[in-house]
């Protein structure tokens, strides 16, 4: 006997057991054809090697709330408990994507079903009168409600200090405390700058974030910790006080990866990731291209920068301008309602860079471009508008940001492109992405800027993935994984 | 019941029950206090049989020590006392390396990397210099003290506390003693053309 998930490719054989246990009302096969096609659904078959019972879930996004479809069994295979089982491995899925709760209808005269139900925790709601037609019979409506776990996340992977707080796909508090003030007069990131700030911020932080969801640390069922890539002092921070928390409540700990956390954000804005999806993110640390298929099993790295990353570039450039760290706002603002007019290099765009550097970004040439044109001209004593150097460097940055982006979608057939990282809070970035990607049929997601920049809140959520998957927690080995790989979702 | 965490050095851990010292776990290797600090804390419990739930204090060693070892012992016994409500305190590594000396002249000096040290001195059981970054030449001014290399543990961290909660000596500002600016200076920006 097998459990297997069920596609179009099952139609007949679904459809034969469907007609003959319900002769009645028996879904059309277009219906079923639907169903078992859909996204948001997911349907289990019994093989014996033939097939013997079928059901169905449905979890549409952002509802928090499964529905179990239809389940039959066949005749001669009844009082086995094949039912309880496909059941049971329907609700561990419906755990398993966020919900909150399983509904699901029942006829009035089928005892047998009822008791199966509440045996597994459904109790009735409601009624409905006359459901089942033509034969009349009441629909009892069930639910079984789901807790979802609390896990608090703590984030430490750069300059800031962040610790959310998450049930199951929920938001519940995302406490911040930045430490870029203190980086402003280096021009940039300084790792021992931003770890003595880690170190003085994450108790206030951590009193924030549960003030913010109105909880006590005892409430919290697991702690997540990014533990790379990132700065390694930087990161041990974090970790140390992951460990410390998780050890006072006697509470799992899971070591995640803070790349893949920016992709597992999305979930807190409409309760799930839509997979495959391409994401893009672009930070002052990072500029990665990654293919994600399914998010605890398989992040493939498809690019990332071979140098500066791009946001680095935006406060090389600024100071070359003259304008303070970090210099993406300054560059925004400055570049607002100019139309770029120099044609700044595009890094890794020529023919021979795209056959080994397809996916791969290098934004250190067209920072020394745009510094050699700034001093040429300093140099003549020549006039030049900052505000077109700004806004040509941007459209630079853009144009091969979003055209590597949209290749990988079209090479790989995904329509989907997330956008992560502090750099997403680039006006243009946004307004070209979404331009492009709706010439190109791709759908973008752009989660609220609190969610793309760094913060405790995606290393909760990405946690809470891993628990609710049923996933073994962390050991309490782990280190600091400055390099870590974005195939690396979780650290044993 | 008291836990003691110090990463000025090792990975250590000890756990008191007002004097008596009941658990000290103690890892030597100088780099990996992030992988270590979980289990010392989990086999300090586990060998001074309580769970952490009977931990009423905590206490911590703030420096000054080299920086990035120091910081997760400190943050994770921050994070300890603060998920359990617990008091914290902190307590500066050279006067718990000096309790054990006693009324007695020393100079306790610890690595501070760079070929430079970590420094305070003691007279009669008082810190009389430092704590303060000297470089090893600059010891010769103490004439008449003992020059003691200390390492500190959780074992010295805990017994100081006990001692200082007793006599009343605050511990409760937890700000690390680094004794050195970070090891930066603004960059005015360089020209790509010559």
């Amino acid at each position: 006997m097998e459990f297997l998930e069920l596609t179009k490719e099952h139609l007949s054989m679904v459809m034969d057991l469907e007609q003959k246990l319900f002769p009645e009302d028996a879904w059309s096969a277009t219906s079923m054809a639907a169903e078992l096609a859909a996204n948001h659904t997911y349907y289990l078959g019994i093989f014996k090697p033939d097939l013997v019972g079928y059901a169905g879930l449905s979890t549409s996004v952002g509802t928090f709330s499964s529905d179990i479809q239809t389940i039959g069994i066949a005749l001669d295979e009844r009082g086995k408990g094949l039912g309880r089982q496909l059941m049971q491995k329907l609700i561990r899925k419906a755990k398993e994507l966020g919900s909150e709760q399983v509904m699901l209808e029942v006829r009035a005269d089928n005892p047998a079903a009822i008791a199966l139900y509440q045996d597994l925790g459904f109790t009735q709601i409601d009624v409905r009168k006359r459901y089942y037609q033509p034969a009349g019979v009441d629909a009892i409506i069930m639910r079984l409600a789901i807790k979802q776990p609390i896990v608090l996340g703590i984030e430490s992977t750069c300059d800031e200090t962040g610790v959310g707080i998450v049930q199951g796909n929920r938001l519940l508090a995302n406490a911040l405390h930045s430490s870029m003030d203190e980086h402003s007069k280096y021009g940039g990131v300084v790792p021992e700058v931003a770890a003595r700030a880690h170190l003085e911020a994450i108790k206030p932080t951590l009193e924030k974030a549960l003030k913010e969801a109105n909880l006590t640390m005892a409430e919290i069922d697991a702690i997540a910790v990014a533990n790379g890539p990132g700065l390694a002092g930087a990161l041990m921070v974090g970790i140390g006080a992951a460990k410390g928390l998780a050890l006072a409540h006697s509470k799992p700990l899971y070591a995640v990866n803070h790349l893949v956390g920016h992709v597992g954000a999305d979930v807190l804005e409409r309760g799930a990731v839509e997979l495959p999806t391409i994401a893009l993110l672009v930070s002052g640390g990072h500029t990665s291209l990654l293919l994600v298929r399914h998010l605890l099993n398989d992040v493939e790295l498809l690019g990332e920068t071979i140098d500066d990353a791009a946001g680095e570039a935006f406060d090389k450039v600024a100071r070359v301008l003259g304008l303070p760290y970090p210099g993406g706002p300054q560059i925004d603002q400055l570049a607002a309602d100019t139309v770029p007019s120099i044609r700044f290099p595009r890094g890794l765009t020529l023919p021979k860079d795209m056959e080994k550097h397809r996916y791969d970004f290098s934004f250190s040439g067209l920072k020394t471009a745009v510094a050699r044109h700034v001093e040429k001209a300093q140099d003549a004593g020549e006039e030049f508008s900052k505000a077109d150097v700004a806004a040509s460097f941007r459209e630079a940055v853009v144009d091969v940001l979003l055209t590597k982006a949209i290749n990988a979608c079209r090479d790989f057939g995904v329509n989907r492109l997330l956008l992560g990282g502090g750099v997403v809070a680039n006006a243009r970035l946004r307004e070209e992405a979404q331009k492009r990607c709706s010439e190109n049929g791709i759908e973008l997601r752009i989660p609220r800027f609190q969610l793309c920049t760094d913060n405790g809140a995606m290393i909760a959520a990405l946690g809470s993935q891993l628990v609710m998957a049923g996933r073994e927690p962390s050991g309490l080995g782990f280190g600091s994984e400055s390099t870590l790989e974005v195939t690396q979702v979780q650290t044993l | 019941m008291l836990l003691a965490i110090d990463t000025s050095a090792g990975t250590s851990t000890a756990v008191f029950d007002g004097d008596k010292l009941l658990a000290f776990v103690e890892y030597e290797d100088p780099f990996g206090h992030a992988e270590n600090i979980g289990n010392a804390i989990v086999e300090a419990l586990t060998i001074a049989k309580i769970t952490s739930s009977q931990i009423t204090a905590v206490a911590i060693g703030k420096g000054p020590a080299p920086y990035t070892g120091l910081r997760v012992g400190m943050a994770a016994g921050t994070s300890f006392a603060t998920a359990l409500g617990l008091p914290m305190y902190s307590v500066m590594n050279l006067d718990a390396v000096a309790q054990s000396f006693g009324e007695a002249k020393v100079v306790i000096s610890t690595d501070a990397k760079r070929k430079e040290l970590f420094v305070a001195a003691y007279d009669l059981g008082e810190r009389v210099f430092g704590p303060a970054v000297l470089k090893p030449e600059e010891l010769d001014q103490f004439a008449g003290f003992d020059s003691i290399e200390g390492k500190c543990n959780a074992k010295l961290v805990g017994k100081y506390a006990n001692w200082a909660i007793g006599k009343g000596v605050d511990l409760s500002d937890s700000t690390a003693l680094y004794l050195r600016s970070p090891d930066v200076a603004p960059s005015a920006g360089k020209r790509v053309t010559g």
